[in-house]
C-alpha cells in the first residue's frame, strides 16, 4: 500500500492473488477451446461417417500436444497484441517488456511456453520484491495493473 | 314550498273554490233541467253535439300544431334552466361519485379493452432495449472495477504478509 502511494505514476506490478486468478480464467478458455475442438471433431466424424459413429478416444500424447499448442498460440496472441489474455483483462492486469509496451513474439512464445511447462514458477511473485515470477526474470517481461486512466 | 301550502289553507281561497263548486254545480243542474224540457230540450241536444263535433275537430286539426308549439317551448325552457346551472358543480354536489364508481363492472370494462395492444403501445413508446443496454453495462463496469480493486487489495494485503514474515522493509519493491 505505501509503496503504490509513494510511486503513484510507475506502473504497480501484480501480485500473486490476481495473476493466479487470471491464470485461472486463462486456463478454462483454454479448456473451452479445447472442448469446442473436440466437439466440431465429433461432428466431423458424424458427418463423415455417420452409419460407423463412436465418441472418438484420443490418443493421449495426441491431446497433450494439442492442449500446448492452443495454450501457447492464445497466451502469444494476447500478450503480442493487446498484452492482455481474457483472464488479464478480467483482472485489469497487462504484460509489459521491460522497456516497451508489448511483449515482441518470440519472446511471448518462449514465455507461453515456459508458463505451460512449468506454472509453478508464478508463485516466485509472492517472494520477489518487485513481484517478478520466474518467467519475468528469465524473459525480461513484467505484469502490471492496466488502468484505464493511463491507457 | 311552505308559503303555497298556506296559501292553499287561506280562508278566502277556500271561499272562492267552495263558490266555484257551487257554480258548477248549479249550472250542471240547470242544464238537466232544461235538457228535460219538451221542446227545448231536443234543440238544445243537439246544438250541445253540433258544438262538441266542433270541438273535436278543432282539437283534432290543432293538436299536432299545439304539441310542436309545446315542444318547443319546453325545449327552449329545459335549454335555458341548463344554461344557468353549472351541472359538473351540481352532480359533484348531488351525486355520490364513489358510490357509483364502487358500482362500476370494471370487469366488463377491461373485457372490451384489447390489452395486449395496450400493452404493445406503451412498450413501443419506451426504449426497453437501451434501458437494458445501460443498466447492463454499467452493472458489468462496476463489478469489473470491484474485482479489480479487490484483486489488488489483495495482492497488497499477500505482498505484505510475506514482507513481514521475510522482515523486509515495505517500502521495498
Amino acid at each position: 500500500m505505501i509503496s503504490s502511494e509513494s510511486v503513484p505514476d510507475a506502473e504497480r506490478a501484480a501480485g500473486i492473488i490476481t495473476r493466479g486468478l487470471a491464470a485461472v480464467i486463462d486456463l478454462a478458455v483454454v479448456l473451452l477451446i479445447m472442448g469446442a475442438l473436440y466437439g466440431g471433431l465429433v461432428l466431423v466424424r458424424l458427418v463423415y461417417s455417420p452409419a460407423a459413429f463412436s465418441l472418438p478416444s484420443l490418443n493421449t500424447v495426441f491431446s497433450t500436444l494439442v492442449t500446448f499448442v492452443v495454450a501457447v498460440v492464445y497466451l502469444t496472441g494476447c500478450w503480442t497484441v493487446s498484452g492482455s489474455t481474457a483472464g488479464a483483462v478480467t483482472m485489469g492486469l497487462r504484460v509489459v517488456g521491460r522497456r516497451s509496451q508489448r511483449v515482441r513474439l518470440p519472446v511471448g512464445l518462449l514465455r507461453a511456453s515456459a508458463c505451460i511447462v512449468f506454472p509453478i514458477g508464478l508463485l516466485w511473485v509472492v517472494l520477489d520484491r518487485e513481484r517478478r515470477s520466474l518467467q519475468d526474470i528469465v524473459f525480461r517481461t513484467r505484469v502490471v495493473y492496466s488502468r484505464p486512466a493511463a491507457e | 314550498m311552505g308559503t303555497d301550502g298556506d296559501l292553499l289553507k287561506h280562508p278566502v281561497v277556500s271561499a272562492a273554490v267552495g263558490t266555484a263548486a257551487m257554480a258548477v254545480g248549479a249550472a250542471e243542474a240547470a242544464f238537466r233541467v232544461a235538457e228535460k224540457l219538451p221542446v227545448f230540450g231536443p234543440l238544445m241536444r243537439r246544438s250541445v253535439t253540433g258544438l262538441s263535433e266542433r270541438g273535436d275537430r278543432w282539437v283534432a286539426q290543432s293538436a299536432d300544431q299545439f304539441k310542436a308549439l309545446v315542444a318547443a317551448v319546453a325545449v327552449g325552457l329545459v335549454d335555458l334552466v341548463l344554461d344557468e346551472m353549472d351541472l359538473n358543480a351540481l352532480v359533484r354536489e348531488r351525486l355520490d361519485i364513489d358510490a357509483i364508481a364502487a358500482d362500476l363492472d370494471i370487469e366488463a370494462v377491461i373485457n372490451r379493452v384489447d390489452l395486449i395492444a395496450l400493452a404493445d403501445k406503451v412498450i413501443d413508446g419506451v426504449d426497453l432495449p437501451a434501458i437494458i443496454r445501460e443498466s447492463t453495462n454499467s452493472m458489468t463496469a462496476e463489478v469489473m472495477t470491484d474485482v479489480r480493486t479487490q484483486g489488488e487489495r489483495a495482492d497488497d494485503v499477500v505482498a505484505g504478509i510475506v514482507d513481514r514474515m521475510l522482515g523486509r522493509g515495505r517500502d521495498n519493491r
